[in-house]
């Protein structure tokens, strides 16, 4: 039996009962601050050394053929060209799809997307490595590609992967009570067909890889990942090696937003193909127009959605089809649909629920995980429906959602059991309130003249961790050094949100008592414990309960100690601003260098694990009930919005948030999530759309074509409203807040919209031109 | 530091005053300029032009130069788009240019880009040409045999084809005084609110005789091959009594004039329908300007 002193659960329990707080809740500033502002933080391409060979793709032109023979002989001949490398040459395995094993580093046998990577060529410099990327010759045999999914699932005579037998990659469902009952009781019932598009990550930083060969046989790999450990497992089983010999270090990285989940250990991989076969360090970096031709992409969803309820306002049934173009690889799509299916219902209670997901393959850029994960657009859907079932009821929106929503005590749509840590209504009350909801709902309907005022809510839950029982945990490790100092190390990556630069450093400084500049945080390596990905808003949440409970086991050891230096009881021990003291009596201390002095002299070790791994429960399939998520966390977005019903163009005005997403470490940090996932969920609401042309090939790969949201274009973002519905095994009760403003965001701009111009918007983005037609279809009333 | 697009390789020319650039010019074969190169470095990486020599002109100060000479302001080509939107002449007396400027990409692109560059490139989507062409600009054309002069809404022949000839430079933006009390608007609609290319843009310029219209100018981008005058709908206007119906009914001839294609930015049919809207609210706009009520419904 472990001790107390040393359980995750006590020490994890313990921490969230404490009531005041020396670090956490404040909005300390980042450490990294000072380093980004001033250029001098290290980012990928900052690592450059002087004997390395850059690698170039060579992607694929054709949505859909048969590679017949690819003829590098042309390319090799090039003076300066070290190197050129298809599938034949991967040493390990030529397979890195995650949900399902379909898909090949460097396509074999057959391309699938126009943009699928055949091949690498590695020169001297990255003009030989261009010239010679247009000296290979594809030789093609075309097949007719597939790019509606609504066709892909009906066809077998043409199979994206002929090996599989059919389109349709994956299936998901979702089984609780009788929705015929459901609808037969109901007094309204209203249905719907809503679709989103596919929307590019538009990081700052494109994918890149450093590969760099080292004594015995050793790989350091700087990448730009979100899971350095992925990478690494990865880029072993491409190169057939034990993971052990290959090393990840993530620098700073220019943002990921889930597309550098999926596209980092691809990546890796790559650049470490290269640098073993040549045995010299290679650089991969994609250009803007590889990356947004290659990379993964959100999910483009057709969500069919019928939902009834009574005259008194409370929800009888749903039944919801979603359909998602998977496009050339299952990749994460299958637990994209998973989340998307999960979550159907929106954070309301509803007695009966059917729902069917499927992932379905076509000649397109592949899906993949994207802030949000496919909750933004079943969100869409489901608040779209509770908008229309209120119409018709002749009931405010509010009040409809908070006859229905969540609360401690609820059962999901999987018949889980929400026990706590369930804040929405309370924070759906206070916004509605801060946003003036009555009044201004009741106002814009009056509204008349060319510019039309709207407001809209959205509420959203996202479930915390992975789904069902696959296996979560968190893990760090922490050693003092004998001078006091303390070094972290974690594999969570800093992507931008400061989870390792500054949450992970309050929770430290927290819990052992130190001032934050003891700290020095050593992130996103795969040095560190593996501590799962930094994706699913887990960074500050799951990725910190390892942190959390390293410190704690050393703040057990240290009190230990401490007691026994001052004469006093273990739990008498305060330690503040690197002293340690007895409570009540100041004088009596010791300082936090003489302390752990004193624990190194008596063998106490100075270093601690802190391995957790998540409880969870099972989900049957077949019944399509059961365990979905630990818990959730929650959230409101109140959107006001103007719409010039001349040209169709939608402003966001203001923008009202909400968090019911546990405890929250650091407020600032947190707003800057909300301002970021507020404009990129802007982006998928009003303009942000990847176009294909009729043979499947991305039109807008660059930006002038593909337009993401200016500083102009951002509403005024209110303070956010914080329930801290604390989770249990969350790091003091954090649930994570990374993805959470964009999921309601659509919606809440969407409903905003149809408010203002009376029409029911069920189609994303809301470009001028579709809201424009949209009007005139209807020949609105002066 | 890695590159993802092969530069062409070619000469690079840095002539010290205008004369050499001209005779540079004059004798290089298969050459382009090189002004604040926004527009044709990015042409360059991605192969639409493969020149073997380029005349970087974008150091000669005799190129770089905003003056009032009483009559007219002149601008030397080669000025940069913030300097024009920063001058007091400009904002003073063709506000309609600042307008259009000022919403120009970004103000670290508009700190290289030229406005000769902008005339030059003659993309359909040139934010500079409509109000230099409500404005009725001169563009000064010199080559070693000497200068000519042409107007603007001469110069445009097609998407990236101008009038001028290989061994010719445009030097100066000649911009005669506006008529007294004349309104004048630009107005650009893009994908979002700044930072973007137009689905179509608009200026007017307007101004009025015993209360009827009397100069009405239109000019548009992105509605066809080039940047164009809706010289049609400026006819109809003209003398007609100034009251919101007989705007909206005229302004409807605009979508007769234009030829617009769909692409990513929006389709032909919405880019019809904005060209009209756009362009009543531009004339609104300019009458403003004027203090002029407007008669007619509400709107
Ligand atoms: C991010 C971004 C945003 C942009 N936003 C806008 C926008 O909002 N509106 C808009 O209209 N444009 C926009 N542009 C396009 C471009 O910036 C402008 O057209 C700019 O004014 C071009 O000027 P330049 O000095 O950079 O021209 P360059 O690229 O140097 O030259 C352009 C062309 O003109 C020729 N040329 C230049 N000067 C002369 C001369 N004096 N005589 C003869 N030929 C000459 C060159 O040979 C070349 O063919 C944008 C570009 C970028 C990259």
């Amino acid at each position: 039996m472990i001790p107390l002193s040393e359980d995750p659960f006590y020490l994890i329990e313990k921490w969230l009962k404490a009531k005041e707080f020396l670090v956490i809740g404040k909005s300390i500033q980042r450490i990294d601050a000072f380093e980004k502002v001033t250029g001098k933080a290290k980012f990928m391409e900052d690592y450059v050394l002087p004997n390395m060979v850059y690698v170039k793709l060579v992607l694929s032109s054709e949505p859909h053929a048969r590679i017949k023979a690819i003829d590098v002989g042309r390319a090799l001949k090039i003076r300066g060209v070290v190197g050129v490398l298809t599938a034949k040459d991967i040493p390990g395995e030529n397979q890195v799809g995650y949900a399902l094993p379909d898909q090949p580093l460097l396509a074999e046998g057959k391309v699938r997307y126009a943009g699928e990577p055949i091949a690498l060529v590695a020169a001297e410099e990255p003009e030989i490595a261009f010239e010679a990327s247009l000296a290979i010759k594809i030789d093609y045999e075309p097949l007719p590609p597939l790019l509606d999914p609504l066709e892909a699932m009906k066809r077998t005579d043409v199979l994206v992967h002929d090996e599989r037998g059919s389109n349709i990659a994956f299936t998901t469902r979702v089984r609780k009570g009788d929705v015929t009952e459901g609808f037969r009781v109901a007094d309204v019932i209203v249905k719907n067909e809503y679709r989103t598009q596919h929307q590019e990550h538009a990081y700052l930083e494109t994918e890149g890889a450093l590969a760099i060969p080292e004594i015995g046989g050793r790989i350091t790999i700087i990448s730009c990942a979100q899971y350095p450990h992925l990478a690494q497992a990865i880029t072993a089983r491409v190169l057939g090696i034990p993971a052990s010999r290959i090393r990840i270090v993530q620098p700073y990285i220019g943002g990921g937003f889930g597309g550098k989940d999926d596209m980092g250990p691809l990546v890796a991989a790559k650049a470490a193909l290269a640098a073993y076969k040549i045995g010299r360090p290679a650089l991969l970096i994609y250009s803007r127009e590889e990356s947004m031709k290659s990379h993964c992409k959100r999910e483009a969803s057709i969500i069919r959605y019928k939902s009834g309820a009574t005259k008194e306002g409370k929800l009888t049934a749903i039944e919801v089809e979603i359909i998602m173009d998977t496009g050339a690889y299952a990749n994460r799509g299958p637990f994209i649909l998973w989340r998307a299916t999960m979550h159907a219902s929106g954070p309301y209670e509803v007695p009966n629920a059917k729902v069917d997901g499927y992932c379905v393959y076509t000649n397109k850029v592949y899906q993949g995980s994207f802030r949000g994960f496919g909750n933004p657009d079943v969100q869409f859907a489901a608040e779209a429906q509770m908008d229309e079932l209120a119409n018709k009821l002749g009931m405010d929106p509010v009040e409809f959602r908070l006859k229905n929503i969540l609360r401690p005590g609820s059962l999901t749509i999987t018949s889980q059991l929400l026990d706590h840590s369930v804040g929405i209504a309370e924070a759906l009350e206070i916004v509605a309130q801060r946003a003036s909801w009555k009044e201004k709902r009741a106002l814009y309907s009056k509204m008349k003249g060319r510019f039309r005022r709207g407001i809209g809510v959205a509420c959203a839950w996202h479930g915390i961790s992975t789904s069902r029982g696959v296996p979560d945990w968190s893990n760090a490790f922490i050693k003092i050094e004998k001078d006091g100092s303390i070094h972290v190390f974690t594999g969570i990556v800093e992507i931008g949100q400061g989870s390792p630069t500054t949450s992970h450093v309050q929770i430290v400084s927290e819990v052992l008592g130190v001032p934050v500049n003891y700290i020095n945080m050593y992130f996103g390596t795969s040095d560190a414990p593996d501590t799962g990905a930094t994706h699913a808003s887990r960074g500050t949440s799951i990725g910190a309960i390892g942190v959390l409970v390293a410190a704690a086991k050393l703040r057990e050891r240290l009190n230990k100690l401490a007691a026994e230096l001052l004469e006093c009881r273990p739990e008498e021990v305060i330690v503040r601003n690197g002293k340690a003291f007895v409570k009540g009596r100041e004088e009596k201390y010791i300082m936090w260098k003489d302390l752990i002095k004193e624990a190194y002299a008596r063998g106490i070790e100075m270093s601690a694990t802190g391995f957790f791994f998540l409880p969870k429960g099972t989900f049957d399939h077949e019944k399509g009930q059961g365990f979905a998520y630990p818990a959730y966390s929650y959230i409101v977005n109140i959107a006001e919005v103007e719409v010039d019903i001349e040209t169709g163009i939608v402003r966001v005005l203001r923008m009202w948030p909400a968090l019911a997403s546990g405890r929250i470490i650091n407020p600032l940090a947190v707003e800057g999530q909300i301002e970021g996932a507020i404009a990129q969920g802007m982006g998928l609401a009003l303009m942000e759309k990847v176009e294909f042309d009729e043979r499947g090939v991305v039109i807008n790969a660059n930006f002038t074509d593909y337009v993401v949201p200016t500083i102009m274009d951002m509403p005024k973002v209110e303070k956010p409203v914080y329930v801290e519905d604390l989770f249990k095994y969350g790091p003091f009760g954090a649930k994570g807040v990374g993805e959470m403003a964009l999921i309601p965001t659509p919606a809440a701009i969407a409903n905003a919209v149809t408010h203002a111009i009376g029409i029911r918007v069920t189609e994303l983005p809301l470009t001028p031109e579709k809201v424009y037609f949209l009007i005139r279809k209807r020949k609105m009333k002066g | 530091m890695a590159i993802f697009y092969l530069l062409p390789r070619f000469n690079y020319y840095k002539p010290k005053s205008l004369n050499e650039a001209l005779k540079l010019l004059n004798d290089l074969e298969n050459s382009k300029v090189l002004a604040g190169g926004t527009d044709l470095v990015l042409d360059m990486k991605i192969g639409r032009y493969k020149p073997e020599n380029v005349i970087d002109i974008s150091h000669l100060n005799e190129l770089k130069y905003i003056k009032d000479d009483g009559k007219s302001i002149r601008i030397g080509a080669g000025t940069t788009l913030q300097t024009i939107l920063e001058s007091n002449i400009v904002r003073k007396k063709i506000p309609v240019l600042a307008e259009a400027l000022e919403i120009m990409g970004s103000w670290q692109l508009r700190n290289v880009a030229t406005i000769g560059g902008n005339l030059c490139n003659a993309s359909p989507a040139a934010d500079t040409a409509p109000p230099l062409m409500v404005l009725e600009a001169q563009l000064k054309l010199e080559s070693i045999e000497g200068a000519r002069y042409v107007p603007i809404t001469k110069f445009f022949h097609g998407p990236r084809i101008t009038e001028l000839k290989r061994n010719e430079l445009l030097t100066e933006i000649i911009i005669p005084y506006p008529p007294s009390n004349a309104g004048m608007k630009f107005l650009k609609l893009g994908r979002r609110a700044a930072h973007t290319l137009s689905i179509v843009a608009v200026a007017t310029l307007i101004t009025i005789k015993d209360d009827k219209f009397d100069i009405v100018r239109i000019a548009l981008n992105s509605v066809a091959p080039t940047p164009l005058r809706a010289y049609k709908t400026e006819e109809s206007l003209k003398d007609k009594p100034i009251n919101l119906n007989v705007i909206e009914e005229n302004v409807k001839r605009v979508a007769e004039e234009i030829k617009p294609i769909s692409d990513v930015r929006a389709s032909a049919e919405y880019r019809k329908e904005m060209s009209i809207v756009l362009t009543r609210d531009a004339i609104l706009e300019s009458l403003k300007m004027l203090n002029v009520k407007i008669g007619g419904e509400e709107f």
